[in-house]
This record gives structure tokens, C-alpha cells and sequence, in this order.
């Protein structure tokens, strides 16, 4: 039996007969962690929360969590059954129950109490005290959002399933909510599965993440391992914070661009000297220098709060990021020249 | 949604269906049976009047409750004027008028020495008037009583199309250069065409199915064919030939339309971009002839036969004292009151059944188990006598036991099954219609909060479907109150309404004796009408 706290083995994740994420396993070592999972749009992560929940079944494969099985072929514990609360993404509140009856409807459930969850400090935490009294109706998809978490955190599950929590949260409030909602997932040890489109959300969050693409688990990893490491083209591409650009390996630790010149650094992977290789470069890999020799053309900046992204054009046609931070004395204009630093070092290069 | 196929929902929901659809199947299948020679004496002579004269009443009571229906929508959404607000709710007291009593009042007020000829003596003294009033005790007349108390369907359902067209929809007509009868004509009223359609469709229904009046004129319809073929020839099986004519011209109805709008999407989903309309607001002569064109048709449709019936009342005060008022009042609440009990309870299993189930045989089955209202009451209870006949001669009998005939036939009990099965699809959509605004993820939230499927369905969803519960309750107490060939045929003996006791003075000619029933009928069903207006009209 596997030592793993939550284990998905296997299994095809259907919908309506339709398999939207197939042959998929991943796992979740300890009670209490948090690993998130990540994906475009209408990809099937929400099919995979629905299944874990129990509203789903299964053909093949099996989950377990705390060593019970709770899917297989042939065994399906129904969701009432099941110790796992799913918070859906969109506005699933009683309507016409309070805010406050909606979220104390969550300690009905009798069958895991030895982790007591007080509603009042959820309450509090999730700044719902001046909305208890209001309607689903009357409250903003936010607000609805944040009770709809409540509600399913007061019930004290084995498992919690959120579904793009934050995804109706306002920007400015969204940052402080993650911060409250990590540090109350650890406080009370909650398992967490994490369903969001969000990068950014799900490498703060989770302490693991998985990319679903293409019908596939694409990658399950450490969020750095993911963000450095990518294992595969399409999940640098749905990451979009690179580019891969033609180079030829010239030895164990370096190769050559033809417009960038030898780069020197630490392989991830082993390729024999001579291979033509597609480089992966992000916006942190190169850095400005304006006395430098190598320029490139500006034909793009986006300003990003504490960087400059700036897009350059290599004679080859490429299109580089480089990030410079907003700090930067000089700022440059498109189609002016931008120094690039020589010699070039990334620290790890990723190959394809 | 999870579920496990066969579970008591289902089976519930699966056996409503079937005992809805009994009455659809028998129909069918009669088609096939040999009938007496009427039926062979009625090809040659009396059939195609029938089906002319159908087509004839449809047509024309089409047309006119378009006009009425959408014109009056279109005043009463579009401008503001004086009195705007009063119509809009007082022109679906029509409503309350079946057209057999708008027939009575027709019929009453231009007949030889009638009312209108006593308004006119008492105005101008004596005199021969009687050559010069008009006479509605024909076809003109019937399709005037059928589309003043119909046309309501089509202006409540029209009027909600009005009021969810976005201004951003007229602005953009004003945008393109349209004049206001082109911006009308080409973006108003396709936006509405489905409501509309459906409004119609409705229209459509009642007037092939309508009894009491197409009696009273005496207009050889399908449906009084059938009552005949029952009544006077006693052939069961010829009346369910004919009634398979009346269900075919249904059918192709509802095809017709429905291959008319294809795919074509009317209107789009409310993802934001809606703007509330503003009424243009009339003054001087337009907004007289505003109030002029409601003030005539509420006039017509409601306060006409209202008053014919009032002043007959007065005129012949006896009639109140000649009929048991009270035993009438408590039968007609009786029939209400059980009729809308089973039939609430029925549809809410049904579609919390299809909701947990979503089994596609199951929705094949409840899509035909709501085509009862397009059945007209009179081949619903034909077909019921007929299915009970043939139960109890090869099951039954055949059993050895004794004859259950007297149980369904003649009975409340039978009143209440057929009842159910004519207004299944009103109790049944009204509750769905409730349904669909709860969220999927509400009863999947339920579930994963520990509720079981019993108590998800009496701790959510009832409470939720309260108000579309009571809503329906006084729909199927509206219809009920009017309801006149089921209860005709299949009432105990010496068990009256106020729709029969109505129905029977005027066929034997004492109009005046119909007041009282009729009068009392209007004022139940206006006041049902005028508690449930705030959610037939409701504008948010």
C-alpha cells in the first residue's frame, strides 16, 4: 500500500461518456499539503476536481485517499460518503439561505469532526461579516466566491477541492486573500487540490503543481522546477515566459546562437557536442548592458510594475525577452539599439 | 452528475410519465380499430366541414389575437401614457372570460331583443332596431369570443419579449437609419417571433381543443365531432378516429413552426450589455389614441361580457336562489384543491427525478408526457373512458374480479386523473421553470455537504420552489375553474360546477340562468388571475 496521503493512479477523467484528461497519476505525500493544477481554460481540470469529489466516476485506474479507495472501476463511495468538499467556481450557494445559513450548512456533515474549523474565524478571515445577512442574490460573484469557500472549509474536510477560488476576486484584494487562504490551509493541515488558470496564483499556492494540456498531465512538479524546468515544449509555450531559439551544442557546458554567440551555463539535460538544439531562453536569462557590443532592436517594452519587458529582434528574425528592472536610468524606446551583457551565463539551460 | 441509473427517482419519475401518456397512446392506437359505419357515413357527408371549419376558427382567431395580442404588448412595453400601468395588468383579466361565456355574452347583447336593442329602446323609445343590430351567432361570432379570451396569451408572452429587449437593440435601429415602422418591422418583432410563436401556438391549442362555445354556435368542429360521435353515435372508437385528425393538425402545427425557425437564435444570453428600455412617452393625440386602443380592447375582453353577466344577475335576482351556489362553489374548489395537490406533488418528483437522473429515455418520456395540453379535453376524456373500458373488460374481468369502471368513470376520482393528465405540462414546466435557476452545483454542493438525495430535494429544493410551487397552484386552479368538456363527461351523477351548471342553462337556451354560474366563475378566476399578476408580469 502506498505511503502517499492522496493518490490518483491511472486514471481516465470523463465527462458526459467524453475523456478529457486521460491515463493521468499524480500524488500528495503528506496531510496538509497544497498542490494546484494548472491549464487553460476547458482543458478538464474541473472534471478532475468533480471526479475526485465522487460526482464522476471512473472506468479505469483508482483514488485513494488516506488509504481508502474511493474510485475504481468497481468501487464508487458516492460524494455524500466522501469527506471532500468541492467549491465550485461559479455561484453555487443555497439562494435562499443566507450568506451565514449557506456557510453553516457546511458543519451538517457528520462524518470527519476531529479537526474543528470555527465559521467565526472563517468569517473573519475571508472579510464576510458585513454580508451574512444578505442573499446570494444580493452579493457580488466575489463575495459569493469567498462564502462559497467558507462554506466548504467549515465542514472540515479530508480533502478540499477549489475551482479557480480566486478567479472572481478583485486584483487588489486577490494577493492578501492568498496570503490569509495559504497560511489558514496550513494552519488547520487541510489537504488541498487547487484548480486555476493563474501561474502566478498556482506556484505561490502549491507546494506541487500540475500541468494538464492536450488531454495529457503534462508535468507534475515543484512550481520552480516547473517555471525553470519545463519537460516539454507546450508547457513552455502555455507558460509564455520564454522563447526557444535555434543553437548548436559546442560542449559540455556551452553553446552557440548565431546571433547571440557562445552561451555558457549549466545543461539540465546531456547533449553530445555538435547537436542542434532549441535553447530555451526567458526574460531573466539575459542581461542589459548598455556598453555592450552585441545590440539588438527594440520593437517592443511592456512595463511591468518592477520590470521592463523588452522584446528584441535578432537579425535572424527572433523576437528575445529581456527583463530590466524599472530602476534602470535609461530607459529604451522601439527601434532603438539595446546592449545585451557578454559573456552570456544562464545557470541552467534548458534544451529541446 | 453522478448517479446510480435506476434509483427511486427515476422509477418515480419514469411512471408519471407512463400514466400521462396512456391517454396520448390509446388515442393512437384507436386509429387502427374498426369503427361503426358512422364513421363511413361521416367521410361522405360531415367530415370535411369539420376540417374546414377548424381551419376557418384557427385562421381567423390567429390573426385577430395577433393583432390584439401584439399590438396591445407593444403599446403598453413601448410608451408611456396615462393608464399604461393599469392595462398592463387589467388586460390579462381576459383571463378570467372562457370563451363559451364570452360566447353567451355575444350572443346575449346582439340577439333579437336583447341588450343592445333594450340600450336602444330605452335611449330612442320603441322602435324596429332589431333589423339594424348585428347578429354574432356564427363563425364570425366564434372567433370573436375565442380571440377576446385567448388574445391574453399572446400579449403576456409577446410583452416579456418587449421588455427584455435591450435599448442597445433600438439604438441600433436608430443607429442604421431606420424609420420607427422599419425599426418595428425588422428588429422588433423578429427579436419577439418566438414568443410570439409561442403565444400563438397556445392560441392555437385552446381554439382546437375549444368545446363550450363552438357548441353553443352550433360550428361543426372536430372537437364538437367527437363529443358527437361519443354523445349521439356512442362509438368510442369513432371518436378517437376523429380525435387523431384534431391530434395530427397539432402535430403539424408544432412541426411547422418549429421547422420555420431552424436553428436561428433570437436572442442572446444575458452575459452583461443589457440596457433597460425607456418608454418614449406619449402626449396629445397619440397618447389619447394609446389609451383609446387599450381602453377598447380591455373593454371588450373583460368588462363587456363582465357586465352582461352582472346585469342579468340583477335583472333575474331569482337565478341566484335557483341554483345551490354554495355546492357549486365547494365542488368547483374541491375539484381545484385535489386536482392541484397531486398534480404539484407529481410534477415535483417528476422533475427532480429527470434532474438526478438525466436519462435520455426518460426525457423522451416527459417531453410526450407534457403534450397532454395539447390535447384537447375532450379526446383526453374519451380516450380515458376508452382505456379504462378496455382495462377492465381484458384485465380485470379477466382476473375474475369486479368491474372498476364505476371507480374512474363518473367519479371525482376520474375527474382528477384526467385533470391531471390535461394540465401535467402546466404543473410540470411551472416547477421547471423554478428548477432551472438552481444551479447544477447547488444540488452537487448539497451532496458534498453530506445531504442525502431526499433531503437535498426537501431541505433545498422545496423551499426554493415555493414561489413557482404557489404559481402553479393558481395556474391549474385558473384552468380548472374554466375547465368545461372533462368535467362534462366524466362528472358524477348530479355533481355540478359552475362551468357546467353554466354550460347546461345555455344549451337549454336560459342564458339568463347561465349568469349567475358564469358570473361567479369570472370573479374566482379574476381573482387567481389578479394574486398570481405580479408573477405573470413581473419585470426583473
Amino acid at each position: 500500500m502506498s505511503e502517499n496521503f492522496f493518490e490518483v493512479n491511472n486514471v481516465d477523467f470523463k465527462i458526459g461518456g467524453k475523456t478529457r484528461v486521460k491515463n493521468a497519476s499524480f500524488s500528495i505525500k503528506n496531510e496538509g499539503d497544497i498542490i494546484c493544477l494548472l491549464g487553460p481554460s476547458g482543458i478538464g481540470k474541473t472534471t478532475i476536481l468533480r471526479t475526485i469529489s465522487g460526482l464522476e466516476r471512473i472506468s479505469s485506474g483508482s483514488i485513494t485517499l488516506n488509504k481508502k479507495l474511493l474510485s475504481s472501476k468497481s468501487t464508487h463511495i458516492e460524494p455524500e460518503d466522501r469527506n471532500i468538499s468541492l467549491a465550485f467556481q461559479e455561484n453555487s450557494l443555497f439562494p435562499h439561505f443566507n450568506v451565514e445559513k449557506n456557510i453553516l450548512a457546511g458543519t451538517e456533515k457528520k462524518i470527519n469532526k476531529k479537526k474543528i474549523i470555527s465559521p467565526k474565524e472563517i468569517i473573519k478571515i475571508l472579510n464576510l461579516k458585513n454580508i451574512l445577512n444578505k442573499y446570494p442574490h444580493q452579493i457580488s460573484a466575489g463575495e459569493a466566491q469567498r462564502s462559497s469557500l467558507a462554506r466548504s472549509l467549515v465542514s472540515n474536510p479530508d480533502l478540499l477541492l477549489l475551482d479557480e477560488p480566486l478567479s472572481n476576486v478583485d486584483q487588489s484584494f486577490k494577493e492578501e486573500i492568498q496570503v490569509e487562504l495559504k497560511q489558514l490551509l496550513s494552519k488547520f493541515k487541510i489537504t488541498t487540490i487547487i484548480v486555476t488558470h493563474d501561474s502566478y496564483e498556482a506556484f505561490y499556492l502549491g507546494s506541487k503543481c500540475g500541468i494538464i494540456l492536450n488531454g495529457q498531465l503534462k508535468q507534475y512538479d515543484d512550481p520552480y522546477n516547473i517555471y525553470h524546468f519545463p519537460n516539454s515544449v507546450e508547457v513552455v509555450n502555455f507558460l509564455n515566459r520564454g522563447i526557444l531559439i535555434p543553437a548548436k551544442v559546442t560542449g559540455g557546458d556551452s553553446l552557440e546562437n548565431d546571433d547571440l554567440g557562445i552561451i555558457k551555463g549549466k545543461f539540465i539535460k546531456h547533449y553530445p557536442t555538435g547537436s542542434k538544439v532549441k535553447l530555451l531562453l526567458q526574460p531573466e536569462d539575459l542581461e542589459h548592458d548598455d556598453d555592450s557590443n552585441l545590440k539588438l532592436e527594440v520593437v517592443d517594452r511592456k512595463f511591468r510594475g518592477t520590470n521592463f519587458i523588452y522584446t528584441l529582434k535578432t537579425p535572424s528574425n527572433n523576437l528575445i525577452p529581456v527583463a530590466v528592472h524599472t530602476h534602470h536610468w535609461e530607459q529604451h524606446e522601439v527601434n532603438e539599439k539595446f546592449g545585451i551583457k557578454r559573456p552570456i551565463y544562464i545557470d541552467h539551460i534548458v534544451c529541446f | 452528475m453522478y448517479t446510480n441509473k435506476f434509483n427511486i427517482w427515476f422509477l418515480s419519475s419514469l411512471l408519471i410519465s407512463i400514466l400521462v401518456i396512456i391517454p396520448i397512446t390509446t388515442v393512437f392506437f384507436s386509429f387502427f380499430e374498426d369503427t361503426s359505419r358512422y364513421f363511413e357515413i361521416l367521410k361522405e357527408t360531415f367530415l370535411f366541414e369539420y376540417i374546414l371549419n377548424s381551419l376557418i376558427l384557427l385562421i381567423g382567431v390567429l390573426v385577430l389575437t395577433f393583432i390584439l395580442g401584439v399590438g396591445s404588448a407593444y403599446v403598453v412595453s413601448f410608451y408611456e401614457f396615462p393608464g399604461a400601468n393599469f392595462f398592463k395588468w387589467a388586460l390579462i383579466l381576459s383571463f378570467a372570460i372562457p370563451p363559451y361565456i364570452y360566447a353567451y355574452s355575444l350572443f346575449a347583447f346582439f340577439d333579437n331583443y336583447g341588450t343592445a336593442f333594450t340600450i336602444l329602446k330605452n335611449l330612442f323609445g320603441e322602435g324596429e332596431y332589431n333589423k339594424y343590430i348585428p347578429k354574432f351567432d356564427d363563425m364570425f361570432g366564434l372567433i370573436l369570443s375565442i380571440s377576446f379570451s385567448l388574445f391574453a396569451y399572446v400579449y403576456i408572452l409577446t410583452r416579456s419579449a418587449f421588455l427584455y429587449q435591450s435599448q442597445n437593440l433600438i439604438e441600433l435601429g436608430k443607429n442604421l437609419g431606420f424609420s420607427k415602422f422599419k425599426s418595428f418591422y425588422s428588429i422588433i418583432l423578429p427579436a419577439a417571433r418566438p414568443a410570439i410563436v409561442a403565444g400563438l401556438s397556445l392560441v392555437a391549442m385552446e381554439t382546437l381543443a375549444e368545446f363550450g362555445a363552438v357548441d353553443f354556435f352550433s360550428v361543426n368542429t372536430l372537437t364538437t365531432g367527437i363529443y358527437n360521435a361519443w354523445i349521439t353515435f356512442d362509438d368510442l372508437a369513432f371518436a378517437n378516429r376523429i380525435s387523431f385528425f384534431l391530434l395530427l393538425f397539432i402535430f403539424i402545427l408544432f412541426l411547422s413552426e418549429n421547422l420555420s425557425r431552424k436553428k436561428a437564435k433570437f436572442h442572446l444570453e444575458s452575459k452583461g450589455g443589457f440596457k433597460q428600455k425607456e418608454k418614449i412617452i406619449l402626449s396629445g393625440s397619440k397618447s389619447f389614441f394609446a389609451f383609446l386602443f387599450c381602453s377598447i380592447i380591455f373593454f371588450l375582453s373583460f368588462l363587456f361580457p363582465l357586465s352582461q353577466m352582472l346585469y342579468w344577475t340583477i335583472k333575474f335576482p331569482e337565478n341566484l336562489f335557483d341554483i345551490n351556489l354554495t355546492s357549486l362553489l365547494i365542488n368547483t374548489l374541491c375539484l381545484v384543491l385535489l386536482s392541484s395537490i397531486v398534480l404539484i406533488i407529481f410534477a415535483l418528483i417528476s422533475n427532480y427525478g429527470n434532474r438526478v437522473s438525466k436519462n435520455k429515455i426518460l426525457n423522451v418520456l416527459s417531453t410526450l408526457s407534457i403534450s397532454g395540453y395539447a390535447i384537447p379535453g375532450i379526446i383526453l376524456a374519451v380516450a380515458f373512458i376508452t382505456f379504462v373500458a378496455w382495462f377492465d373488460e381484458n384485465v380485470i374481468k379477466a382476473l375474475g374480479f369486479l368491474s372498476i369502471k364505476k371507480i374512474f368513470i363518473g367519479s371525482v376520482l376520474g375527474l382528477v386523473i384526467v385533470y391531471f393528465i390535461r394540465f401535467y405540462s402546466l404543473a410540470f414546466n411551472g416547477i421547471k421553470s423554478g428548477y432551472e435557476k438552481i444551479n447544477l452545483s447547488v444540488d452537487e454542493s448539497a451532496y458534498l455537504l453530506g445531504y442525502s438525495k431526499r433531503k437535498t430535494f426537501t431541505n433545498i429544493h422545496i423551499p426554493y420552489l415555493r414561489n413557482s410551487i404557489l404559481f402553479v397552484i393558481i395556474l391549474i386552479s385558473l384552468e380548472i375553474v374554466r375547465e368545461l368538456p372533462i368535467t362534462l363527461i366524466l362528472r358524477p351523477f348530479n355533481f355540478e360546477t359552475l362551468a357546467t351548471t353554466a354550460y347546461i342553462s345555455a344549451s337549454e337556451d336560459l342564458l339568463e340562468a347561465a349568469a349567475v354560474p358564469s358570473l361567479f366563475l369570472i370573479l374566482i378566476a379574476a381573482f387567481f388571475i389578479t394574486i398570481t399578476s405580479k408573477y405573470i408580469l413581473r419585470e426583473k
